[in-house]
């Protein structure tokens, strides 16, 4: 192995920097095509072999002839692990089991019963979400995610906004192809402070969606590995990372870079997995981004190009609900307003408006209103 | 969850540890101590979706550590087996799949050419069949990696009583190298003028370096297992004793004991347990040291008066 001599690829094989927490940094295109280089087209491709075929090719190659495939592939069958009829109820964990696991799931089960607890909401919608998008094919052939292409799996985390947030740590899972961008990315991230309105508006209450923060302050930036990508779509975005950069420039940090995130695929980074990097956008909403997994494409992903970004998990904020009905989000704050129950208060836009304006929308009465986003407005 | 990866990891390993005993790697005999365990019942109950997909992802990460190296091929191949089973018996679907990382691609490709030409059919076939099934996932690392997941002092531990004994030093000085030596020696002690160029007690020592390796070794081993003593030194001298074809012979033969020992098996029972060891008397638990499995060999074939050390 010593004399091997130096391999350059060898780099961009992932492997740890700390067990278990991250991986040294390494070429994601290289990465795959390393993967690729390895592999047999058949190997990552999206059909299902043919099992005669299969064992076809194996008496080929081992020189067997069809009676050795054949007994080797019944004595290898998974009939021989079968424990049970195939009809069993798969759902009750058993009682008498000797496996340790089992003990333990049948403890719980059986304290949860107890507490009379239902499937939680998580649970439903992970199922919802995944339902959506399992091997869903595309509509035409030029939508279909090529073989051999990479998935990355993104979690980006809520900003520690809440108390409560501290302890556990709500985040959004997102698949990406090495094919998109990290402008693909950042308009996949969905946080209530790029819907935030600012201003009041009891005069106005129409105009309101007009002044969402996503459409008046459109920079934004990710920092990897030494790298600020910042969002320079639009006329009206800035590098502000600019600031970042003077800043350590003055005060003798290592320098930094910068590009622009729409010219930025994944193919072309290099990145550490499991390593936490930064979103930043509306000036200071700062989320950690994590790329947990890198992966060629499988046959049960969805092949749908148009899908992706795809959402595989996201976590549910409680809502805050209309003050007056009690079954909308949310949507109107009012303070010194003598309609409202309490100060300040919280309404929905149908009961905002029916109480507060008359049939022609002319305003009724004094108070301030104020357009109110809720963090779970996107469950 | 940290508890929950524990047991799974206990289950496995008590299922590993009764396929080791049997020193086979078929199979057949992997699936009668599956069957007799209920494993497929590992799935049960566990029926919510995502809980479902999570617990399937946590015990194929698991099983897939017995797949790879530092475990002896016996165990690997046990490896390979238990992820066929949780696989196929897995309730999850779509299927998760198995994540192997490319860092480890090389090691399975090894396996998979060392079991081919060991003539392990069942093992080569089933590894094959994953493959065909699409059950891997050509990854990264084997498991996502998410800092937020990581607890304190959650370490993954090695299990030792899987692991092939450190026999480098013992490789590096075989026999050839000691007889070559000891050419070279006599060669040079014939031509020699006035002063030493090898130190006339260079084979002798080097030898006796190896030899108190492996006393250490057996007593690192045996501090930790009060029932086995001698026995080790004594057949580690008979491989260095010079009765070179015999010694040849017994070499191969312990090479091929931790290949699962089922290299001896012809073509035509290849698929039948091979009960070569049937006299091999229950030992302890877990514990089929380097020194039990040296004695059966070296003690079948050997006279017991031949066991002093003749350097
Ligand atoms: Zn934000
Ligand atoms: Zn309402």
């Amino acid at each position: 192995m010593a004399t091997c001599g130096p391999q350059p690829e060898r780099k961009n094989i992932p492997d740890y920097e700390y067990i278990d927490v991250n991986t040294k940094p390494f070429h994601i295109g290289a990465f795959r095509d390393l993967w690729l280089e390895r592999l047999k087209p058949s190997d990552y491709s999206y059909k299902e072999e043919d099992e005669e075929a299969f064992e076809a090719e194996f008496a080929n190659e081992f020189g067997l002839n069809a009676e050795t495939v054949n007994d080797i592939k019944s004595i290898c069958s998974f009939d021989a692990l079968r424990c049970h009829p195939v009809d069993r109820d798969t759902t009750v964990v058993p009682p008498d089991s000797s496996l340790r696991t089992l003990r333990q799931r049948k403890r719980r089960q059986d304290y949860k019963a107890n507490l009379k607890i239902n499937t939680n909401r998580h649970e439903l919608y992970a199922e919802e979400l995944e339902r959506l998008t399992v091997g869903r094919k595309p509509a035409g052939e030029e939508n279909r995610i090529p073989e051999g292409e990479v998935i990355i799996t993104i979690n980006i985390y809520y900003p520690t906004i809440f108390e409560r947030f501290k302890y556990v740590r709500p985040h959004a899972t997102l698949l990406m192809t090495g094919s998109h961008t990290l402008a693909n990315l950042r308009d996949a991230i969905c946080c209530v402070s790029d819907l935030q309105v600012c201003g009041e508006f009891s005069n106005t209450p129409d105009i309101a969606p007009d002044f969402i923060s996503k459409d008046h302050y459109k920079s934004s930036f990710f920092f990897l590995e030494g790298v600020f990508y910042n969002d320079m779509r639009f006329p009206e975005c800035q590098a502000i990372s600019s600031t970042t950069i003077e800043w350590a420039k003055s005060h003798n940090f290592p320098s930094y870079q910068q590009a622009k995130m729409e010219d930025t695929k994944f193919v072309d980074l290099t990145i550490k997995v499991g390593f936490p990097y930064l979103y930043c956008h509306q000036g200071d909403c700062e989320h950690l981004v994590i790329i947990t997994d890198v992966r060629l494409s499988h046959k049960s992903d969805c092949q749908d190009k148009k899908l992706y970004p795809l959402l595989t998990h996201k976590h549910r904020v409680t809502t805050r609900r209309c003050t007056v009905c009690h079954i909308y989000i949310g949507r109107w704050l009012t303070t010194n307003d003598h309609f409202a129950p309490c100060d300040p208060c919280l309404f929905c836009d149908k009961c905002f408006r029916m109480l507060h304006y008359d049939k022609h929308g002319n305003k009724l009465g004094d108070f301030l209103a104020y357009p109110y986003v809720d963090p779970g407005a996107f469950n | 969850m940290a508890h929950c990866r524990q047991l799974i990891t206990d289950d496995c390993e008590d299922l590993l540890a009764r396929f080791q005993k049997t020193e086979s790697v078929r199979f057949e005999v992997f699936a009668k101590i599956w069957r007799e365990m209920k494993f497929s019942e590992m799935f049960y109950g566990s029926t919510e979706v995502l809980k479902g997909k999570t617990f399937s992802q946590q015990i194929l990460t698991t099983a897939y550590r017995y797949f790879l190296p530092p475990y002896t091929f016996q165990i690997r191949v046990g490896g390979l087996y238990l992820l066929y089973g949780l696989y196929s018996s897995q309730l999850a679907r779509p299927k998760v799949q198995i994540q192997v990382a490319l860092k480890d691609w090389e090691e399975v490709k090894k396996f998979e050419k060392d079991a081919a030409q060991a003539q392990h059919f069942d093992a080569t076939y089933i590894l094959r069949k994953l493959f065909s099934q699409h059950a891997f996932y050509f990854a990264a690392m084997p498991r996502h990696l998410s800092k937020c997941q990581k607890k304190r002092n959650e370490k993954e531990s090695v299990c030792e009583e899987f692991m092939e004994r450190a026999s480098r030093p013992q490789e590096l000085v075989n026999n050839e190298l000691l007889e070559e030596l000891s050419n070279v020696h006599e060669h040079y002690e014939r031509y020699r003028l006035s002063k030493t160029l090898v130190h006339p007690d260079l084979v002798p020592q080097i030898h006796q370096i190896v030899t108190d390796f492996t006393n250490w070794q057996f007593l690192v081993v045996s501090s930790t297992q009060p029932d086995h003593q001698g026995g080790v030194v004594s057949s580690l001298i008979l491989l260095f004793s010079p009765q070179s074809s015999q010694r040849a012979e017994l070499l191969a033969a312990i090479k091929s004991r931790s290949y699962g020992q089922a290299v001896e098996a012809s073509k035509s029972r290849r698929h039948r347990q091979v009960e070569v060891h049937s006299q091999v008397p229950q030992r302890a638990p877990r514990k089929p040291s380097l020194k039990s499995r040296t004695d059966t060999i070296l003690f079948k074939n050997v006279p017991r008066k031949k066991r002093e050390f003749k350097w």
